[in-house]
């Protein structure tokens, strides 16, 4: 089966200096992979590549798919005048016809989103209000009203109630067994256990595989550097991330 | 205090009538997108930007719109050059206004001589309206009215999530720039009647005191509307009233209004959060 996501040779960044070096992986449909990395490695780089919207310095990504993004509800506007509604709805732009009014089609898919994202009652509510968790959830409705065979989530968990992750997490195996194909950044290596592979950068590739062959000390170690500590336990490696930096989670 | 009925009685008066409510129409759909679009300061400037073209062009027999028009567009080019490459905008942005500013008024003052034209394009003119004046307002408000109606929605996608926005396959860079571009000609359109230093009363003012309370974008540009006519009409009802021109009344009422708002969903807000806590 031909990859959905392909990175081959891969370096990319900003203004000609490059963040992200040495990236190849394949991920065929239906994949969930986990990237692990710390702050810095590489993560949002190497989706930003992936959506075409940074060139690659050198190597090449190919998509089966144009890819439905969801960012960090961080970098998302709280003040913003739009509705869980009107976000879910900023979906059906991926259908080409931006310069049309949203068609009762759309609408209908909005809703449907929205529902699936548990978030039927709350289609009104401005997006500045909803919690932290919801505003993630209203997000991946916008990406499920995008019907993309290719996923790319970028820390979607971190900052989010558990009653959202299991939400959320649910979804994801959902998407996997309709064959799309996933990309989930992460901080948590534990969290990362339950992906089919995982994507571990630190302004490299450090590995990819699966968890259990390429989560070993020694890549843990070498993805996180010091921002680690390990927790020896018979038979695996149990790391614990330090994050250093401050994610406004906003309200919970 | 001279009758209201005055502003549709006299002929002067009402070639004044006419293009405030033009502008009023295109400066309350306009100013949503470019509160959306944090485009508050680049509008602003571009009123800067245009004034020395205009002192050159009023020297030297060029029409002016067709001048400024040119100087607006090209300023709106480098500054999206500038943004792309990376160089802080704002500062790119205030480093051009200085120098426009300064340069027009040399121009004006050293080279051509012109200082009375100075006050009129800073400031507008209730009196000698062209109708080249009023039919680039009737175009602009064709072209807002279009361009809100097709590229609305991109606007409002690119505004609240750049990034998702280039995921969605939007032309987000295109759409940006004619953003930049419709402006460049509105605020060349606003220049005769409010002046180059008083554009953002109509293209900033509206939109940033609607969206105090407007929780839907179709909600945001109905009361955006609603503030730019209320505030042109009121605004030139006084500066016939006061002899002024009427750039700096509706300047002073928008701004009003804002404060208002300000002051009072401050206040629902604080209300709101002493019973919740």
């Amino acid at each position: 089966m031909t990859a959905a996501v392909t990175a081959e040779g891969l370096s990319a960044g900003y203004g000609g200096r490059p963040v992200l070096h040495d990236v190849s992986f394949a991920a065929a449909p239906g994949l969930t992979v986990c990237v692990l990395g710390p702050n810095g490695g590489g993560k949002t780089t190497l989706f930003r590549a992936l959506m075409g919207e940074l060139e690659p310095l050198a190597g090449r990504v190919a998509l089966s798919d144009r890819p439905a993004y969801v960012a960090q509800t961080e970098r998302t506007r709280l003040d913003f005048p739009v509705s869980a509604f009107d976000v879910a709805l900023m979906g059906g732009l991926a259908n080409g016809r931006w310069w049309l009014p949203p068609r009762r089609s759309d609408r209908t898919a909005a809703r449907a989103a929205l529902e699936r994202v548990g978030l039927a009652a709350e289609g009104d509510t401005p997006f500045g209000e909803l919690s932290g968790g919801q505003r993630q959830r209203a997000l991946l409705a916008r990406a499920l009203v995008q019907d993309s065979a290719v996923l790319l989530l970028d820390e979607p968990l971190a900052g989010v109630d558990p009653a959202s992750a299991q939400l959320i997490d649910a979804i994801f195996e959902q998407l996997r067994e309709e064959g799309r194909t996933l990309l989930v950044s992460s901080h948590d290596v534990e969290g990362a256990r339950g992906f089919d592979v995982v994507l571990c950068l630190n302004r490299r590739q450090v590995a990819f595989g699966p968890p259990a062959e390429a989560l070993d000390r020694a890549t843990i170690e070498a993805t996180y550097g010091r921002e680690l500590i390990v927790l020896e336990q018979p038979g695996a490696a149990r790391a614990v991330t330090i994050q250093h930096h401050e994610h406004d989670h906003g309200k919970q | 205090m001279p009758s209201p009925l005055d502003l549709a009685d006299l002929p002067f008066l009402r070639e004044a009538l006419a293009e405030v409510v033009l502008l009023a129409v295109a400066g309350g759909l306009l100013s949503a997108w470019v509160v959306l679009r944090r485009l508050a300061f680049f509008t602003h400037a571009t009123g800067s930007a245009t004034f020395p073209g205009l002192v050159v062009a009023d020297a030297s027999g060029v029409s002016p719109l067709i001048a400024g028009v040119a100087v607006a567009l090209g300023y709106a080019g480098g500054v999206e050059r500038a943004g792309r490459a990376g160089r802080e905008p704002s500062e790119a942005t205030a480093l051009l206004l200085v120098a426009a500013l300064a340069g027009g008024v040399v121009l004006a003052s050293d080279v051509f001589e012109s200082g009375a034209t100075v006050d009129r394009l800073l400031f507008g003119t209730l009196l000698g309206l062209q109708s080249a004046d009023l039919a680039l307002s009737a175009a602009t408000v064709a072209l807002v009215i279009a361009a809100s109606l097709t590229l609305g929605r991109t606007w409002a996608a690119i505004a609240f999530d750049p990034d998702g926005a280039t995921a969605l396959g939007l032309p987000a860079a295109r759409a940006d720039f004619l953003l930049l571009a419709l402006v460049a000609v509105a605020v060349v359109a606003a220049i005769p009647a409010v002046g180059a230093l008083l554009v953002a009363a109509i293209y900033v003012l509206p939109a940033a005191a609607a969206r105090l309370v407007a929780r839907s974008i179709p909600a945001l540009l109905a009361l955006s509307l609603a503030l730019a006519l209320a505030e042109g009409l009121i605004g030139l009802y006084a500066a016939y009233w006061l002899d002024l021109p009427p750039g700096p009344p509706v300047a002073v009422l928008g701004a009003l209004t804002y404060a208002v708002l300000a002051l009072a969903t401050g206040a629902r807000e604080a209300r709101l959060g002493a019973a919740t806590a």
